[in-house]
């Protein structure tokens, strides 16, 4: 039945196929123009879904552009090619910049009672291999690959369960799908917009050929051997990666599909034909034809930048580069736009609840001694010598973008007061002092916290440096200890790290109805209580069970959002964990709201001069949606 | 003439000679008598030898003085520089070098800087600073300035030179934290410039014994050693270096860091000493004196440390001053990789891991000046080696 309507929809793209031959081409992208007329793609009409989704350019503060050009990108590692998913921020339904969830792959999302969520896909959608995107690819993603023992031993990943119970899948058409849970599942839309989003769909038409339940057995078995792995379950698991996009041939929704297989210095992709959205014109988003991502040293990034050597650019740029990237606007015909980052707090200093050292746990678990480091140094000097006064001094929580900023919790324990702090160690047990004046231990050794971070951030070190000297004067000697990022992570769950720095919250703008996972403890990622969060992560099969009552409170309320239906209880159940976080002071944040340096090319369209640079909910630039930059290279000439 | 020679005759032929003792005074080296002069050349002691041919070296003389000053200054570091190495200038960060003027408005005035005038440029987020012609901060000498603890022992505030009062002095400029670059400069000479000495040290005492015993005893032992020192040898170094300074405990304190990177870096480099000492030992032990020292009974370390050690002492002098810039270098690498000293500790090597960035390069090039003592003393180092080794065979 299925084969037969795909076979009509060839029959009638092909039949459709002549009656196009002499038609418009104005709309296509030049780069498509001579396939298309060669008859080799189907126009932009019959690629395009019958609803697809309209941008208002020129409502969302641009200008409708025109098709063309090379987007060029400097990165770092090969593993940064997923900024290409990130940038292309296709999602099943995605944020806007207001922070509201609108469909974007999909049609409609329409739910009900927080737990009947049906899915509307739009018809005429296609993979980027002209394939149709059907109810089909959801469910070979939810029979054949999050229900497969193979592929996941575990069962569906932790989004897909609700109290631990799995969600009725059903297909109610070749576009409509279901999930039905007996409780509402809060988390599950945002978790489909996230930057790196819950995946539940999957092109089935390519990976059934991976797929032991479909494929050739002969056939899988000598792609398992040719592919040098373990069994079809690896070869699957490879060949579906998309959020790194390592495998070219794997079809994707998002406006630029991968050209290039790893390993390489150079990433190429181009634009999908069958991307679905279009400006206000009609014209085919991406207006850009090509992005390229060059691989290189991330130190060198800043000086390749400063040279014209990329369009766009603000990873591995920080704030001190500033100076050097506007010197050299003229003469590379760029121009630096500072935009904000998003996340709570710059660097956050974390003290590890879950320490092996046992003196230094009690301490830290004493929430005298987190508020004391906190208001013990100057965020004022901080924010002078090495952000210009540019940033705002406070503690690591959310943003006044979001609607549940407070300012109170904001200045909570971030005010520099050398007598609070001092009153405040005395009290924890820390009155006596050696000769330098550095508190002793209630053991006897002296109050020595070395403070571990990922190493490649001098500003992260200069922070670090001036609150060491605030520090000594209220008797703690801080030490600083670069390693690397992996190798921190490995440390910090092994307790052997006794604070750490890290950025604060991702997402510091989030709105009541995101997830508040980051203010509880839930994986052992959290650097301030690992164990803790390795116990929720697992189910209690590992790590500690958490025994702070304030801790034990966020958990809770954690559970409470979980299960709750209104917006209205979702942002009490925030407020509340927000003020737990910030009264207790699990991390002491320094400054946000720095400065995020973007170098945009002149010749480049429509991107924002002022905007937020975070992960979360942004995908860096994915939210202000490079598929409608575009170069204007009447100016260039001029 | 009249003595018994003279009256000597021959007996005939085929008769036997008669015992004639000359009872003249002998003295050997009268067929060439010396002037006072001459004896004083001639007759000098091998050291004296030693420096007279080290004194023609111009550039090894030099070298030498200019590292001796060098160490000297060291020891009174604190008093040296005009500023403790810590202290910060909030208002005066990535300041540039001041200019050092000794007329002002065609009047002498005697050493002195212009003052400073700081500006934000908030557009190109730069701190411009601009000479104000009309403060003049003459240098204070010998005046009370930071107060340090000399030697960690005794407390004091003189220096050699100073700001005048309220003024600044930032000879080299400033870092990114407003702590001046000389000041910094100086007191990381103290480290830069000892690491050398005690890697070198433990190193020579290593390479000596080792080198020295399987040089002597030969055989079993030599064979093992020499394949010890092939493994060490091999070993790529950076690799090692990550690896150690990976389990030093972070809680250590940079003193005890600082220690450990000399004992790492004299452990990897005893083995060309090693080496070197075994073959020597190898030919020297041979000569006959050392025979006459085993029949009189000498033990081991005695033939060794007594009789072989000075037949090749200065080689060892020319090789130890070759091999302390290495440490020096070594330890810059080190701290430059990140793997080495950690603030609060300076030394030129954290100073150039600090200036590591397009920003330092392009915007504030004064940061990489610490790169100039490296290479000073460096040639110095090499010079005086040279020097050295020409001088250790005099004749």
């Amino acid at each position: 039945m299925r084969s037969l309507r795909l076979l009509l929809v060839f029959a009638a793209a092909f039949f459709a196929g002549p009656a196009h031959a002499g038609a418009d081409l104005s709309l296509e992208a030049p780069i498509l123009k001579e396939e298309v007329a060669s008859r080799r793609l189907p126009p932009v009409e019959k690629r395009l879904p019958s609803e697809p989704r309209v941008i208002n350019v020129a409502e969302l503060g641009g200008q409708p552009g025109k098709n063309g050009g090379t987007l060029r990108f400097l990165m770092g590692d090969a593993r940064d090619i997923r900024m290409a998913s990130l940038y292309g921020y296709t999602r099943l339904v995605v944020f806007d910049t207001k922070g509201t969830l609108v469909p974007d792959i999909l049609l409609s999302a329409d739910v009900q009672e927080g737990r009947i969520f049906t899915f509307k896909l739009r018809p005429g959608h296609r993979w980027s291999d002209g394939q149709p995107f059907t109810a089909e690819d959801f469910r070979y993603w939810w029979e054949d690959v999050a229900n497969n023992e193979r592929l996941n031993p575990d069962g569906p990943p932790a989004q897909m369960l609700v109290a631990g119970e799995k969600p009725t899948f059903e297909v109610v058409d070749e576009t409509t799908v279901r999930f039905t849970w007996n409780a509402p599942n809060p988390s599950f839309l945002p978790s489909l917009a996230a930057a790196q989003p819950a995946q539940i769909m999957m092109p089935a038409h390519y990976m059934k050929q991976f797929h032991k339940k479909y494929a050739d057995p002969n056939r899988l078995a000598s792609l398992v051997a040719q592919e040098h792995v373990k069994d079809w379950g690896a070869l699957h698991d490879r060949k579906s990666r998309w959020y790194r996009p390592e495998n070219p041939e794997l079809p994707t929704l998002s406006p630029w599909r991968p050209r290039t297989t790893p390993p390489a210095e150079l990433f190429v992709f181009e634009r999908n034909p069958y991307f679905h959205r279009v400006d206000e014109n009609g014209r085919q988003l991406p207006y850009i034809d090509t992005m390229t991502m060059s691989i290189g040293s991330s130190s060198l990034v800043p000086a390749k930048v400063g040279s014209g050597a990329a369009d766009l650019a603000a990873r591995y740029i920080r704030f001190e580069d500033y100076t050097f990237l506007k010197a050299g606007e003229q003469r590379n015909d760029y121009s630096v736009r500072l935009w904000e980052r998003g996340e709570g707090s710059y660097a956050s200093l974390v003290p590890n609840l879950n320490v092996s050292d046992p003196v230094w746990r009690a301490l830290f678990r004493d929430v005298r001694v987190r508020r004391a480091l906190s208001v013990g140094f100057d965020r004022h000097t901080v924010n002078q010598v090495i952000f210009f006064g540019l940033a705002h001094e406070g503690a690591n929580t959310v943003l006044p973008d979001s609607p549940l900023y407070d300012p109170k919790l904001d200045q909570a324990w971030a005010k520099y007061d050398p007598d609070l702090a001092n009153k405040l160690l005395d009290e924890a047990g820390l009155n006596r002092r050696d000769d330098d004046g550095i508190r002793l231990l209630p053991d006897g050794r002296r109050a020595e916290i070395t403070i571990e971070t990922a190493g490649d951030s001098t500003e992260e070190s200069d922070i670090l440096e001036l609150v060491g000297y605030d520090w000594q004067k209220i008797g703690i000697k801080l030490f600083v200890r670069a390693t690397q990022r992996d190798v921190l992570r490995r440390r910090v769950i092994g307790g052997n790290v006794m604070m750490s720095v890290w950025p604060g919250m991702d997402n510091a703008t989030p709105a009541p109805d995101m997830d508040p996972s980051a203010l509880a403890p839930m994986d052992s990622m959290q650097f301030q209580w690992p164990l803790w969060g390795q116990y929720q992560s697992t189910m209690g099969r590992e790590g500690e069970k958490p025994d702070m009552p304030a801790v034990v409170e966020l958990i809770t309320l954690k559970n409470d959002w979980s299960h709750s239906t209104t917006t209205e209880e979702r942002r009490r159940i925030w407020s509340r964990m927000l003020e737990i976080n910030a009264e207790e002071v699990f991390s002491i944040g320094v400054v946000n709201r720095v400065k995020q340096p973007v170098v945009v090319s002149n010749r480049l369209r429509n991107v924002p001069i002022e905007g937020v640079y975070g992960f979360e909910p942004g995908a860096y630039f994915g939210i202000y949606m490079p598929d409608t930059f575009w170069f204007d290279d009447v100016a260039k000439a001029n | 003439m009249t003595d018994a020679t003279t009256n000597l005759k021959l007996p005939p032929s085929g008769a036997p000679l008669p015992h004639s003792v000359c009872v003249l005074p002998f003295s050997p080296t009268a067929p060439e008598a010396l002037s006072e002069a001459q004896k004083k050349v001639y007759l000098a002691p091998q050291l004296t030898l030693m420096w007279w041919k080290f004194k023609r070296h111009r550039l090894a003389l030099a070298s030498g003085i200019f590292l001796l000053v060098l160490y000297a200054s060291i020891l009174i570091c604190e008093f040296l520089a005009p500023y403790d190495y810590q202290s910060r200038h909030v208002d005066f960060i990535r300041s540039p070098p001041q200019r050092v003027h000794l007329f002002h408005e065609g009047t002498f005035v005697g050493p002195f800087v212009y003052g400073r005038k700081y500006e934000l440029d908030m557009n190109a987020l730069r701190r411009t600073y601009t000479e104000d012609r009309t403060r003049v901060e003459p240098i204070r000498f010998f005046c009370r300035g930071d107060p340090y603890m000399f030697w960690g022992l005794i407390k004091g505030d003189r220096h050699l030179f100073c700001p005048a009062e309220g003024g600044t002095l930032f000879l080299l400029g400033t870092d990114r934290l407003g702590r001046d670059m000389l000041s910094r400069m100086i007191y990381g000479a103290r480290i830069s410039l000892t690491i050398g000495l005690i890697g070198i040290t433990v190193s020579f005492t290593l390479g000596i014994i080792i080198g020295g015993l399987a040089g002597y005893y030969g055989g079993t032992f030599d064979l093992v050693v020499q394949r010890v020192i092939e493994i060490i040898q091999s070993l790529p170094h950076i690799p090692l270096w990550l690896a150690l300074s990976a389990i030093m405990p972070p809680s250590w304190s940079p003193i005890a860091v600082y220690f450990t990177i000399t004992l790492i870096l004299g452990l990897m480099d005893w083995t060309g000493l090693a080496r070197a000492v075994r073959s020597k030992l190898l030919s020297l032990r041979e000569n006959d004196y050392v025979v006459a020292a085993q029949l009189m009974g000498a033990s081991t370390p005695r033939i060794v440390f007594r009789h072989l050690v000075p037949g090749f002492m200065s080689h060892l002098i020319a090789s130890a001053t070759i091999t302390i810039p290495t440490m020096i270098l070594g330890e810059t690498a080190l701290s430059f990789l990140g793997l080495g000293l950690r603030p609060p500790i300076t030394s030129w090597g954290v100073m150039l891991n600090e200036a590591q960035n397009i920003n330092v390069v392009v915007l504030y090039p004064w940061l990489v000046f610490p790169v100039v003592p490296v290479i000073v003393v460096i040639l110095a180092f090499n010079f005086l080696g040279d020097g050295l080794r020409d001088a250790a065979d005099p004749y």
